[in-house]
């Protein structure tokens, strides 16, 4: 983030001011909840980054409830409200791939599927100094994902940070973020044997890579998936309108039958009097209508693929080598709705023209640790994200999806990640808005804009400068951190 | 003056006679029974109390109370009546529970159950007299409960009431993490929702088309398709299945339904805060919150204030003291589980642990020595334990018009000192520890009637094989004898790794 106010700053401003002239209702919303001021903050701060690149000095926050009322140069504190002071104010940050609050169990769940919800498996109970430290570090936000194993890991789960909150209703922002898949990922590791150059039998243990054969059919599968789920689509949408016009065809029998009634009785009683007459058994008449439509047979996995198949729900795969990052948006061409989202992708550099042309979004992760996963060893490459920028691939940052506590670092690799050559504007966008876009939740968070959820960072320094450090983190509109506590 | 004493005499014994046909036919005789000190459960603990039992059931309790002329009574000067403790939920009892069937609405525990398991015979010894036996604690619905007293040789003999409720966990299974036992658990319920639906929907349908029928036919339709309600028995009391007479519904759907309709009552097994969070919230969606118990395991009691909110009972398992380390600190922390409970006003029971040693006096009296009163500590092991199952109006105190239960202790319940000398359970003297063969081979080294010496320094002997010294062919009961020591064995096993378990914490 460059620490000058971009030229949009203006234009920012005066969307802002004149978005709350236009606000009549929530000014008067303002005045009313006042005996409630335990919510109720008002933000000051020197630098306003309302959104990557726009920043506006000398502004004033109005938090009440939980979200950003007012933006305003000249905004009075109502009494009771809470006033913190700041250098710099910016939207919190969003992980979009962390493990932070998973189960165990959960995250190395392989008997997932398509309709597991990672939700599920968060423990809001435990690891609660975890989420207070990356809560300290700026992060309010991240996307869980379980099963990282699994073929499918099902679905993804947006879980706000703060440690006070332990229902999840409270906790669980989104519970069907995104619908994860992995491809051709390292097995966990077993003994296993090999035979060196000296011909001397050495002893390796540690991660091991898929066998090549398993991995032949492995992007037909994810293809085969969606594909599945399309047809489930399709057939729901043709089991309706086979249903509204069967509805239609019997709706105008019916009327038909109650008209001809009484001909009908009179009819019946012709033919009983002329069967009694004969002596023979009275038979009633044969009736006869189109069966109604069956309703296809609910799948609770496929009804989720649907929606990935239809772009409702966005589809994330774990995926690390060029070949089968290029076989996959190969497979996947046909699914003009699919918005996929590629995870790891540690090849991803020599398919960042593919990439880039089909704007399939790639969640790296920059590591000071690096991985011994032998499928996936540039994964933690700090210069990936910066490379991947230059050639016009959108790219986001996360924190592996492995371990907790590396969620805390999140804005450090995102440092070193600017240190190695990605743009800081663009590193501040990956922690916020554009996490917040892909995976549809741009409406309440990702920036600091009227009507947000109240997501915010008080700095002391521009983010990502080596000086700035957190002193009041807003999560939801509660004051959780403060420089005290 | 013969002539004068016969009508008399003859009277008399038309009157006897006539009066033991009467308690012949209610089937059980009267008995009384006196007790130093008389622990009612309800209110003031009476000195030198008398409890009249009138076929099976309490009629009187009291100081210097009156009594039939014929009651057979039982005098315990010394010692202490007590209404016996109440197993609110026991896993223990059965042949091989069925733990593998995921979803098992339709099984009912009482198949399970083995009237022989020595567990039977040792919750007499320590004074259980009602045990709400239920399984598949690591399924994700287990089956039906079946609530026994522990005598008898039949699951029938044993019968205190059928269909307690319905088993359910929020516990993963083996296999199965937590978000796909949460996957499974809710699909139990829109499985059933879905299945309804399509049942109502073929039904409408079905009366759609009569209605046609009639129509095109130039008849008038019959009552049932006139008045679209089922004339076919009674209905379900859910909304939307007016329609559908009870005997219509799948067998494997129509416990989860009870459930629904609330006429069920419904165990939910959890081992962790986020299970119980699971449970509250299936059980919210569904509409049958106010019939649920949770059965608390490991972390479970850090959502006491949720539990509290919803106003839910819980019953609590054998380890009551919570240890864990603080993650930041590395401080120890230990936690006294039903304090928690206590200071936040949610309703608790005990259950027994998985050894004799454990029993619900000594969680009771556990409770005593980490701060609870002793009424709290008490009615978590009998009056509280009564009303989870459905039984509060039954057991669990000694007043009139209870069931009659009672266990008379040498001294204190909750005294490690005290041991059940008699157990009357309806009525009926089912254990007198003076004849309790297995005490008296401990106590004195008596051996029992028809069974061969054993000597813990001889050879192991294969089962049939052993030498008998004397004869009447007691082959059989030797093997018995060698059984009998196994099955102890396993307990002490089943101590030490509890113990192990304990170190472990620590």
């Amino acid at each position: 983030m460059r620490p000058s106010p971009s030229p949009l700053a203006p234009l920012g401003l005066t969307c802002c001011l004149s978005f709350v002239a236009l606000s009549p209702a929530l000014a008067a919303a303002d005045e009313e909840a006042q005996e409630d001021t335990s919510s109720v903050f008002v933000i000051r701060a020197a630098q306003v980054v309302v959104r990557p690149g726009e920043v506006l000095e000398n502004t004033a926050i109005l938090v009440r409830d939980g979200r950003i009322v007012r933006i305003a140069a000249d905004l009075e504190t109502p009494d009771g409200a809470v006033e913190v002071q700041g250098e710099v104010v910016c939207a919190g940050f969003i992980d979009p791939w962390s493990a932070l609050g998973l189960d165990g169990s959960v995250l190395d769940d392989r008997s997932s599927d398509a309709a597991t919800r990672t939700a599920d498996g968060v423990d809001l109970f435990s690891n609660d100094h975890l989420r207070a430290e990356a809560l300290r570090a700026g992060v309010t936000l991240a996307r869980l994902q379980g099963g990282y194993r699994a073929a499918v890991g099902g679905l993804g789960a947006f879980v706000r940070l703060d440690p006070a909150l332990d229902s999840a209703s409270e906790a669980i922002v989104d519970d069907s973020a995104g619908l994860a898949m992995s491809l051709g990922l390292s097995l966990p590791g077993s003994m296993r044997f090999s035979r060196g150059s000296d011909g001397s039998l050495r002893m390796l243990s540690g991660d091991r890579a898929v066998d090549v054969f398993d991995r032949v059919e492995a992007v037909d599968r994810v293809a085969a998936a969606i594909e599945t789920g399309r047809q489930y689509r399709e057939r729901e949408v043709e089991y309706r309108y086979e249903l509204e016009e069967w509805q239609k065809a019997i709706d105008e029998k019916t009327l038909k039958l109650e008209k001809d009634f009484k001909k009908a009785k009179k009819s019946r009683k012709k033919d009983q009097d002329k069967a009694e007459d004969k002596g023979k058994e009275f038979k009633e008449k044969k009736y006869k209508e189109d069966k109604r439509p069956r309703a296809p047979k609910f799948n609770a996995e496929r009804a989720e693929l649907a929606r990935v198949a239809a772009g409702e729900t966005p589809l994330v795969v774990e995926v690390h080598r060029a070949s089968e990052i290029r076989n996959l948006l190969e497979a996947t061409k046909g699914f003009t709705r699919l918005r996929l989202v590629i995870a790891g992708a540690s090849e991803s550099l020599s398919v960042a023209a593919e990439l880039a042309e089909r704007s399939v979004p790639v969640i790296v992760w920059p590591s000071l640790s690096g991985t011994s996963r032998p499928d996936e060893l540039s994964a933690s490459d700090l210069s990936l994200a910066g490379n991947l920028a230059a050639e016009g691939v959108t790219v986001l940052l996360g924190s592996g999806g492995r371990d907790a506590a590396a969620a805390r670092d999140l804005p450090l690799l995102a440092a070193l990640a600017v240190g190695h050559g990605l743009d800081p504007e663009l590193a501040f966008k990956a922690l916020t808005s554009l996490s917040a876009e892909t995976f549809d939740l741009a409406d309440r968070l990702g920036s600091v804009e009227i009507g947000k959820d109240a997501d915010l960072l008080v700095l002391d320094a521009m983010p990502f400068h080596p000086g700035a450090s957190v002193r009041y983190v807003f999560s939801g509109g509660r004051l959780a951190i403060t420089p005290e506590n | 003056m013969n002539q004068q004493l016969f009508p008399t005499l003859f009277g008399a014994l038309v009157a006897l006679s006539l009066a033991s046909a009467a308690s012949a036919q209610a089937g059980d005789s009267n008995i009384v029974i006196k007790a130093g000190k008389v622990i009612t459960n309800a209110g003031e603990t009476i000195e030198n109390g008398t409890i009249v039992i009138q076929n099976g059931r309490i009629t009187a309790v009291g100081q210097g109370i009156e009594y039939p002329w014929n009651a057979e009574v039982k005098e315990y000067p010394g010692s202490v009546a007590f209404p016996g403790f109440v197993e609110a939920h026991s896993s223990r009892g059965m042949d091989r529970a069925n733990e593998n069937i995921d979803v098992a609405a339709f099984l009912n525990v009482k198949d399970s159950i083995d009237p022989v398991s020595f567990y039977f015979e040792d919750a007499l010894r320590a004074g259980v007299t009602t045990i709400n036996v239920q399984q598949g604690d690591e399924c994700v619905v287990g089956g039906m409960g079946y609530i026994v007293k522990p005598t008898g040789m039949t699951v029938e003999e044993m019968t205190v009431r059928p269909n307690s409720g319905l088993a359910m966990s929020a516990t993963p299974k083996r296999g199965k993490s937590r978000a796909t036992q949460a996957q499974s658990l809710r699909e139990v319920f829109s499985g059933l929702q879905r299945y309804l639906e399509d049942t109502v929907g073929d039904k409408r349908q079905g009366l759609d088309h009569a209605t046609r029928e009639a129509l095109y036919q130039g008849r008038e339709a019959d009552e049932e398709t006139a008045k679209g309600r089922s004339m076919a028995g009674s209905t379900w009391k859910v909304d939307g299945l007016e329609l559908i007479p009870r005997w219509e519904i799948d067998e494997k759907q129509a416990p989860l339904l009870k459930i629904v309709e609330g006429n069920q009552r419904m165990f939910v097994f959890c081992d962790s805060a986020q299970a119980v969070a699971l449970a509250l919230e299936v059980a919210t969606d569904n509409g049958f919150l106010h019939r649920t118990s949770l059965v608390l395991e490991g972390t479970s009691w850090k959502a006491a204030d949720m539990i509290a909110q919803r106003g839910v009972p819980v019953i609590l398992s054998e380890s009551l003291m919570y240890r864990e380390r603080d993650p930041v600190s590395g401080e120890m922390i230990e936690t006294f589980v039903p304090k928690v409970f206590q200071d936040k006003g949610v309703r608790f029971a005990l259950r027994g642990g998985s050894t004799a040693s454990k029993g619900l006096w000594y969680q009771a009296a556990l409770c005593v020595g980490y701060g609870l009163t002793r009424d709290q500590a008490l009615a978590a092991t009998t009056t509280t334990s009564a009303d989870l199952i459905g039984l509060g109006d039954r057991i669990g105190s000694l007043e009139v018009g209870k069931d009659g239960n009672v266990v008379i202790f040498s001294g204190d319940p909750l005294s490690v000192k005290s041991f059940v000398e008699f157990v009357v359970i309806e009525g009926e003297l089912v254990y007198d520890r003076s004849n309790d063969t297995r005490v008296l081979h401990l106590d004195t080294g008596a051996q029992p009637e028809n069974t061969a010496p054993h000597d813990p320094n001889a050879d192991f002997k294969p089962h049939g094989k052993a030498e008998v010294p004397d004869d009447d062919g007691s082959d059989t009961d030797a093997g018995e004898n060698e059984e009998e020591h196994e099955e102890d064995e396993e307990s002490d096993a089943d101590d030490k790794h509890d113990d192990d378990k304990e170190n472990e914490d620590k």
